[in-house]
């Protein structure tokens, strides 16, 4: 059995800030209903890289590492008649989760209130780049956004250089991780004391937290590679073109090893860096690690994909799935004794409608086939 | 009340775990932290151990008996297996193993640091200049990924406990942490054969790139010509307000890929925008994009952050008083908005020997 079995999630998310942290919930168990649209298909479904024709919306190898393990359900949010089959999905739920505008909810009538009133014990969840309060709440944003409001963007490159933006949506992957946190630590509220709540997680504020201890050192300065706190690091090149290793060492021991490993005298950056050129990178990694300094080859989005530790720990899973065949989808980074997580393939759009609707909430066969037919749950 | 009210927790810090104990902490948990043997910079212990009881390791025996009582453990083993905790928590206790790769792995036992785990995660191999090294996020992010995921596992395995009643253990891998944060290059690499490279502050999808820092007349902010007409139109609309459209005016965004257009008309067009930006100030941009839907954001330096309205609003900054020196810093707080939260304590304890301690992570 799996750490959240019996666990319901009504997932009205999209995209990545909501749908990483479902996955996250339903790769250890719960079962995840995402609700979808033909006629406002989550753009994830459009995301590269794609399996074949990129306007094949159950193709996009981005949505389906995104969202594996969960069903997928088609409603039409702007239908009464669909949205009264949304909250007969909120009545068996225990969270719901949205990343919507702020008031969007509201609007379609499946607001907070509202949904206490079809389940007083519900836990809404919603991540947004702002939040739901505050002056910017509303603010239209995309991944990158909570990297320049939070201070990141400013603080990353070289230290005379332009502010530098993370090279893939960052607020996308740290705010989701706080969303699953924070519906985790509501489930045990609720546990404790029956009550359902309204949880909002920022995009922005996850981004100030991961970079707290700067916030905690006045000035807050830009550092590039370096760190003070170490007496060596840095990224250093090594053979081949392109090629880089990063070394530190933090005790005047690990210093004397990194000497002795590189035969040097000196650990200045330009006396290291002339050492390792003369290495390759994964050599270098060995022959560091054997004595006992913390070093790490970069890697490439090829040697990530292929590197032995992460295949030796499963950290991929090959998920047989109906568009992209077998292929690798991430798992989680832990491994529990008793309770094993269960990476399953994402789901075609609406594949999971026949099972939710009749088999799982007892409405009328019939009935749902006309509401598909008319548009409503499609 | 607060959400983890009740629930007690031990953490035995080595970085890996320190975001985790404390995001744990900042939910109402009573969290006890064993320190590691060499102390920490004063700005890491003040981020990530303000709220928690704070223990110096003086007695493997004091600390194994706390593990034995605690919901829950998080065991940093990035300098090794320091007190053989798995030999003494109890079987209601939900412990996690937090060391730096698999403990079976080809890497098993390798000596790491925050850098090196960023190395190996593939995000440093994009960050940065074409023509210039490699380079790291700000701060100690494949720590922080790792903190995050140690608070997960914990928290599933206590919604397991009450199902179960029982306790587990996880092994928890931060290479494999920070690697999950990397959501692109490897799925890149095995769908398409393309391997990732640094592109500095350029955008790059399909055919062309557009720039993604922009200065404007008092700093920088970040935008980009992306595939989304109605951002488009939105600036667009701006401009002609303010007479500095041009041609822009008359483009139909919605029939336009930009990914598909020729580097040099995005070069052209990329021009009028700038010159745009460049008149005016962070403010009235940011306001602007704001009211009109643009996707433009200011880069805020830390100053800004602190000093932020909408932050304030929001309560993240908090003031965290050092107990040991009466000073007091201005740290992240609140880690979401929920109403059911008590705040917790807002101090950075004096450390006390583990063999002295009474009470604390204690069912």
């Amino acid at each position: 059995m799996s750490a959240l079995a019996g666990l319901k999630i009504a997932d009205f998310s999209w995209v990545g800030a909501g749908p990483r942290s479902t996955k996250d919930l339903a790769d250890n168990g719960a079962t995840v209903i995402k609700i979808e649209s033909r006629r406002r298909l989550d753009l994830g479904r459009m995301s590269p890289p794609f399996a074949g024709d990129p306007k094949d919306f159950n193709g996009s190898a981005f949505f389906a590492q995104t969202n594996t393990s969960k069903k997928s359900v088609t409603i039409n949010l702007s239908d009464p008649r669909g949205i009264e089959v949304a909250k007969k999905l909120v009545a068996w739920a225990d969270v719901v989760v949205e990343n919507f505008g702020p008031g969007f909810m509201d609007r379609i009538g499946l607001g907070y209130s509202t949904l206490k009133e079809i389940k007083p014990d519900i836990i809404l969840a919603s991540v947004s780049v702002a939040g739901k309060t505050g002056p910017m709440a509303g603010f239209r944003g995309y991944g990158n956004s909570a990297a320049a409001h939070s201070g990141h963007a400013w603080l990353s490159g070289a230290t005379d250089g332009d502010p530098h933006m993370p090279p893939l949506a960052y607020g996308d992957v740290v705010a989701p991780m706080f969303l699953t946190v924070a519906i985790l630590a509501a489930l045990e509220h609720r546990a404790q004391t029956g009550e359902g709540q309204h949880l909002d997680v920022s995009q922005i504020e996850p981004m100030v937290h991961v970079i707290a201890d700067l916030y905690a050192s006045e000035p807050t300065e830009k550092m590039g590679n370096a760190d003070p706190s170490f007496i060596v690091h840095g990224v250093y090149p090594t053979s081949g073109d392109g090629q880089w290793i990063a070394i530190t060492a933090e005790t005047e021991a690990e210093a004397a090893a990194l000497k002795a490993a590189l035969n040097i005298t000196s650990i200045d950056d330009a006396t290291i860096a002339t050492a390792t050129r003369q290495h390759d990178k994964f050599v270098m990694f060995d022959l560091l690690s054997a004595a006992g300094i913390p070093a790490g080859p970069v890697l490439d989005g090829k040697e990530v994909a292929e590197n032995p530790e992460l295949l030796a720990a499963g950290h991929f899973t090959k998920a047989d799935h109906p568009v992209l065949g077998k292929s690798s989808m991430p798992t989680p980074p832990y491994r529990f004794s008793d309770t094993k997580n269960a990476v399953t393939a994402a789901p075609l759009l609406g594949q999971h409608n026949r099972e939710v609707f009749v088999d799982m909430l007892g409405l009328d066969p019939d009935h749902i086939d006309t509401l598909i037919a008319e548009g409503s749950l499609a | 009340m607060s959400m983890l009210a009740g629930v007690t927790v031990l953490e035995i810090s080595d970085g890996l775990t320190d975001f985790g104990g404390r995001m744990l902490a900042e939910l109402g948990a009573d969290v006890t932290v064993v320190l590691p043997e060499h102390a920490q910079e004063k700005s890491r212990e003040r981020a990530w151990h303000h709220g928690k009881t704070r223990l110096l390791p003086d007695s493997a025996e004091a600390i194994r008996s706390l593990a034995a009582k605690a919901d829950i453990v998080l065991d940093g083993h990035r300098n090794g297996d320091r007190f053989d905790l798995a030999s003494a928590v109890s079987p209601t206790t939900i412990h996690i193993k937090v060391a730096p790769f698999s403990a079976a792995g080809p890497y098993a036992g390798r000596p790491t640091s925050d850098l090196t785990l960023f190395a190996l995660s593939g995000l440093m191999h994009v960050t940065g200049e074409p023509d210039g090294p490699p380079t790291k996020f700000p701060g100690q992010q494949a720590y922080a990924l790792t903190g995050i995921q140690a608070a997960t596992a914990a928290l599933m395995a206590l919604y397991a406990r009450r199902r179960s009643g029982n306790g587990q253990t996880a092994d928890l891998s931060a290479f494999q942490s920070a690697t999950l944060a990397n959501y692109r290059e490897a799925v890149m690499y095995e769908w398409t054969g393309r391997i990732g490279r640094r592109q500095g502050n350029m955008l790059v999808r399909g055919k062309s790139g557009v720039r993604q820092i922009w200065p404007c007349r008092d700093g920088y902010v970040t935008w980009s010509m992306i595939d989304n007409p109605s951002m488009m139109h939105a600036v667009v609309e701006v401009m002609i307000e303010q007479d500095a459209a041009g041609e822009l005016a008359d483009i139909d965004w919605g029939s336009i890929l930009v990914a598909e257009t020729a580097q040099e008309t995005i070069e052209h067009w990329q021009s009028i925008f700038g010159a745009f930006f460049i008149q005016h100030g962070r403010d009235q941009l940011g306001q602007w994009s704001l009211e009109r839907g643009w996707g433009l954001s200011v880069i805020m330096a830390p100053d800004d952050v602190r000093s932020s309205d909408h932050l304030k609003a929001r309560g993240l900054f908090v003031m965290v008083t050092d107990e040991a020196t009466g000073e007091k810093v201005n740290v992240p707080g609140p880690l979401f908005h929920s109403a059911v939260m008590d705040a917790p304590r807002r101090t950075l304890s004096v450390p006390v020997a583990a063999s002295a301690h009474r009470g604390g992570a204690e069912r």
